[in-house]
């Protein structure tokens, strides 16, 4: 099968050629693109919160609507914790500051040294009991958990800027990477934390795997220090590890627990953080599942545009057809002709879609800050798109090729 | 003569039913698509009080300490206000109105110990608020400055929350306890959901656009009741002890608001801003010396970046789908026209000009673009419908207007006729004598 | 009616000039029945192209009912087509979307008359052909005869004072030329001009005057009017 007399045709009538080749193009263009935010959207989606198991684990909120004296609050919370232990299905129980995944808590700024000018990072700061690590999951790589030992007794009515800092932290291990890039153990190192002038040193005691900040969604997602504290804040909230698939059930049983327990009105809320993750990512998923519409729908749309132009070119050469297999060619040098043809306009639309995939790509980083799109993405599409042309052409080749030769002999 | 060419484009489509369904499918998800991210985007990037949005002014002070200043980085120590700064610009600020905004959470008190808690989220805030921003009354109306001067226990409520607390009665002059005190409540907002929430867009209580304030109290209230802020706040610094060293601290965590008699007194706002932070500068605050900043409502938005880059991009790759439905619609309306030219022939040696064989193809095209116009808003709604399903950020957002319809319209009539243009244009390029001697 | 002095047309392609008519001269008189003969390739069909306003020419005169025709728009002579000729084809040229009603309706539309008028054209001209029952038939519907009334109604429709027929009976067997033929007649007859090219020498006999082209170049044989009685009545 020759090539040049297949493009002198494509040449001489080429507009419908043409169309199709800058379909193909385009959709490549905007294929390429919308498969790399669907990658990144879901990779955010997914990202690990560093809780063993999530769908096990979830929290209760809880907040006593009178103001109570540190001590008060102190042994309230001494005896939510032991109401929480003795609701059936809790594993363990541990009381925190916040919850990763959950969109709130506090971050502070950190220094490897109190003489050093800005920050060195800042990390979420996980203000727990005994207990935290064990009901999330967290792995140790390095070090150990805090203990009873370890905590920092605090009245936040009473305390000084300075009073806040324990002696011992634990930290995540991309945090850690992030301080000390070219340590390979980091138990013993000092953090820095406090007002100018007034730092006071948090000694390395652990380091887990991975505990996500509740800014999950930014570079900064794993960074986060765990201090031990023991503070009267106005709220308690406890995160609880159920026996598998009755974490549900257990929270409510969690949540009229401590409403049973506390002395006075309490306002209470329970969350999983299967749910708080869903919550979290709502907008990620929205965009990726709308994005793979937009995807499907485009590759439909292209695939309509092909099968019409082949079937229309066949259409004006029913009589050549017909002609040619009367010469005696076989149905498939035609089936071949027709396939021949449409790789070569598909190849076409991808060389040009290839660049207009570039073209796209640096406007949307101009205008929305979206990130170099990288090469495998064009080659996927492209890979796509040449697939697609394929299949989309041989229903109407497969057709052309089974005209009859009679047709030659008729004037029509 | 439309009429007459309404007629035989309506029949022409009727003749060749499959490829015309197609055509109208192909443009329909086209618009759908585009006109679906287009009104998210532009609802999210929508003013919410055209007629005053630049007479409502942001004024922001970099309070943040000096050694880890980087010019132009923008950091969370810049979108709200110090407690000492804002007692000051309520006191002395520029403008015919001031206000300040803190995002505050509480419950109301059962009266027996087993009732439920019902949950209160909403602002401390002054006065000043319900005139500045045009807040409607359903029932009684808004306290007043001698209110806020003396901490008294009042409150406004949200139409749903006086609700859940007194049932559906005008609630003016009852009392709730919340806060460890007790509450009169003087007013209930009427229908106010302004879209994006850029009242106190650091809020707690549903972000953006989603959620409400529910109850509103003196700004001097929730102090003496040294309520903290639910929302966000932001320390540059250590705070000293107690509420009060937080009230003292440079932390930030309150929203402030000047309303000016007119758009043309904003330079004398900026005077007074320069002058206020030179004076505190003296004092030995601010001494980062970066600039100090007024925002009218809508370079406010943009500044808090309300409109996500996600529903950029979805719009620019949705109108890229747009331009694939509409060269795609080029090449099946180039077919159909094409088998056509022997009508075309006829019709010019029957007397038709260029221009009338121009106008009766355009006009099949234009049927065409209706068509796919209908459908395209259906399939634009049952979109929304289902984004608004999916993501609870966007169920505010994803609401078709009327704005929105007709935009609709004119992008469905605008694709087809885009698409319409080569082929007609190819179909009024046949010449009368060829097409005859071939016959 | 219309009058042709010294018209040259000339195809051009890349490297070949051919002179299609070269000082073609003609005057058709108001009234007259005029067929056109000549052999293939003689410039019968660009003669008629050029008399329906349906290609320019290169140089000479031609004016059509008093109006010089030279350097007219598109536009222009859309409208002088659509007012002054009716065409009949050989392959009759219905639009086969349309029934024999919006057939006839076609130049109508384009000439702008009232919906009332325009019934009232349409019936007339259908009746003359004898076809007014078939209105809301199809073209594919009628033989081929049938075709060619329709589209002799349609070319009668806007009373234009001109007729070009090419080949009209050219696709129809003896039986159905004839009735076309004599349909054509009574149409002159009641005052229309005709110029009908043909290459049937029978039917080129039976007009009023033959015009035979050769090599671009026309030669006028004139017959009397009695000659055409005869025929008729033959």
């Amino acid at each position: 099968m020759e090539i040049r007399p297949i493009l002198s045709t494509l040449l001489r009538s080429r507009t419908g050629p043409l169309l199709v080749a800058l379909q193909v193009a385009i959709s490549l263009a905007i294929l390429a693109n919308a498969l790399f935010v669907v990658q990144q959207r879901i990779a955010v989606s997914q990202r690990p919160s560093g809780v063993v198991n999530e769908r096990d684990v979830g929290y209760v909120f809880v907040r006593p609507l009178a103001q109570m004296s540190h001590v008060e609050t102190l042994a309230q919370q001494q005896r939510e914790r032991e109401a929480l232990k003795a609701v059936p299905g809790v594993l363990s129980v541990g009381w925190t500051s916040q919850m990763p995944m959950s969109r709130s808590g506090s971050s502070s700024s950190i220094r490897l040294s109190p003489e050093q000018a800005r920050e060195s990072a800042t990390p979420a700061f996980y203000s727990v009991q005994p207990g935290f690590a064990a009901t999330l999951g967290l792995r140790f790589v390095e070090g150990r958990d805090l203990n009873e030992a370890d905590l920092l007794e605090y009245d936040p009515r009473t305390a000084g800027p300075d009073d806040g800092t324990p002696g011992v932290v634990v930290i995540t291990l991309p945090l850690a990477k992030f301080l000390f890039p070219d340590a390979t153990t980091y138990v013993g190192r000092n953090l820095w934390q406090g007002s100018e002038g007034r730092m006071k040193p948090m000694r390395i005691v652990g380091v887990v795997e991975n505990l996500m900040s509740q800014g999950a969604g930014s570079l900064t997602g794993p960074y986060s220090v765990i201090l031990p504290f023991r503070a009267s804040l106005s709220f308690s909230r406890w995160a609880v590890r159920a026996e598998p698939g009755k974490l549900e059930q257990v929270l409510k049983d969690a949540e009229e627990a401590i409403r049973k327990a506390a002395p006075a009105p309490v306002r209470t809320f329970k969350r999983s953080v299967a749910e708080d993750r869903e919550s979290r990512y709502r907008n990620e998923r929205a965009m990726a599942w709308m994005l793979v519409s937009i995807s499907a729908l485009l590759l439909l749309v292209t695939l309509s545009g092909i099968v019409g132009m082949t079937m229309l070119r066949v259409a004006q050469r029913r009589k050549q057809i017909g002609v040619r297999r009367a010469l005696g060619a076989r149905w498939r040098d035609i089936l071949r002709y027709f396939m021949v043809e449409n790789f070569i306009i598909t190849t076409g639309g991808i060389v040009a879609g290839l660049m207009l995939a570039v073209g796209l790509n640096r406007l949307l980083m101009a205008y929305t800050g979206m990130p170099r799109l990288p090469i495998e993405y064009m080659a996927y599409g492209a890979a796509a798109l040449w697939v697609l042309g394929i299949a989309a052409v041989y229903g109407p080749a497969s057709k052309a090729a089974s005209i009859s030769p009679a047709i030659a002999t008729r004037t029509a | 003569m439309f009429r007459y060419y309404l007629l035989l484009g309506a029949r022409s489509l009727r003749r060749n039913p499959a490829l015309t369904a197609l055509m109208v499918l192909t443009l329909a998800i086209g618009v759908a698509a585009s006109v679906a991210t287009l009104t998210i985007l532009h609802v999210m990037s929508g003013n919410p009080i055209p007629h005053k949005s630049d007479r409502l002014l942001v004024p922001l002070l970099d309070v943040a300490p000096k050694r880890n200043y980087v010019p132009g980085l923008r950091e969370p120590y810049s979108q709200q206000s110090t407690y000492p700064d804002t007692v000051n610009y309520l006191r002395s600020g520029p403008g015919v109105r001031r206000t300040a905004i803190y995002d505050i959470g509480g419950a109301v008190e059962p009266a027996k110990r087993d009732d439920p808690v019902i949950q209160l989220g909403g602002v401390a805030t002054t006065s000043d608020y319900f005139a500045m921003f045009e807040v409607p009354f359903r029932y009684g109306s808004a306290w007043t400055p001698a209110h806020d001067e003396r901490a008294a226990r009042v409150a406004v409520l949200s139409p749903s929350k006086s609700e859940a607390i007194f049932g559906d009665v005008d609630p003016v002059g009852k009392t709730f306890r919340s806060w460890g005190e007790t509450f009169t409540v003087v007013g209930v907002v009427g229908d106010w959901k302004p879209t994006p929430r850029y009242t106190n867009l650091t809020n707690g209580s549903g972000g953006y656009f989603n959620g409400e304030d529910q109850v509103f109290i003196p700004f001097k209230t929730a102090v003496s009741l040294e309520l903290r802020s639910n929302g966000n706040t932001t320390c540059s610094r250590d705070s000293g002890v107690g509420y009060k060293g937080f009230l003292e601290s440079d932390c930030v965590w309150i929203q402030a608001w000047f309303e000016l008699a007119s758009p043309a007194d904003r330079p004398a706002a900026q005077a007074w801003l320069d002058h206020y932070a030179a004076e505190q500068r003296r004092g030995g605050r601010l001494e980062r010396n970066a600039p100090n900043r007024l925002f009218n409502v809508t370079e406010w938005l943009e500044y808090m970046e309300v409109v996500r880059a996600d529903n950029k991009i979805a719009v620019w790759l949705a109108f890229g789908f747009l331009a694939l439905c509409i060269v795609n619609t080029m090449g099946l309306l180039l077919a159909k026209f094409s088998t056509r030219a022997a009508e075309v022939g006829v019709r010019r040696a029957l007397g038709a000009g260029q221009g009338a064989i121009f106008r009766q193809f355009l006009t099949e095209t234009a049927v065409v673009g209706i068509a796919g116009g209908v459908i395209g808003l259906l399939l634009a709604m049952v979109s929304l419908w289902l984004i608004r399903k999916q993501s609870q950020d966007l169920s505010v957002v994803a609401q078709m207007d009327w704005p929105m319809l007709a935009a609709t319209f004119a992008i469905a009539v605008g694709a087809a006729l885009v698409a319409g243009l080569l082929p007609t244009w190819r179909a009024c390029q046949v010449s009368p004598a060829l097409q005859l001697k071939s016959q | 009616m219309l009058h042709m002095k010294d018209l040259t047309k000339v195809y051009r392609t890349h490297m070949i000039e051919t002179h299609a008519l070269r000082g073609f001269d003609i005057d058709v008189k108001k009234g007259e029945f005029v067929t056109v003969t000549g052999p293939s390739g003689s410039g019968k069909t660009t003669f008629l192209n050029i008399a329906g306003l349906l290609e320019d020419f290169d140089g000479g005169e031609f004016t059509l009912d008093g109006v010089n025709v030279k350097g007219l728009s598109d536009d222009k002579r859309s409208r002088l087509r659509n007012e002054k000729l009716g065409f009949i084809f050989q392959g009759f040229n219905l639009i086969p979307d349309l029934n024999l009603f919006d057939n006839v309706d076609v130049p109508l539309r384009y000439r702008g008359f009232s919906a009332a008028e325009r019934r009232q054209r349409i019936e007339r001209a259908l009746t003359e052909v004898g076809l007014a029952s078939r209105q809301n038939h199809y073209p594919a519907e009628l033989s081929g005869g049938q075709q060619q009334r329709v589209a002799i109604a349609r070319a009668l429709a806007g009373s234009p004072p001109l007729l070009l027929a090419d080949e009209p009976t050219g696709n129809l067997d003896s039986q159905m030329a004839r009735s076309v033929m004599e349909l054509l007649e009574e149409i002159n007859a009641r005052g229309t001009t005709i110029i009908m090219v043909t290459h049937d020498p029978e039917l080129a006999m039976r007009a009023q005057r033959n015009v035979h082209i050769i090599d671009g170049r026309a030669s006028d044989l004139r017959r009397g009017p009695s000659l055409v009685r005869e025929a008729v009545n033959a």
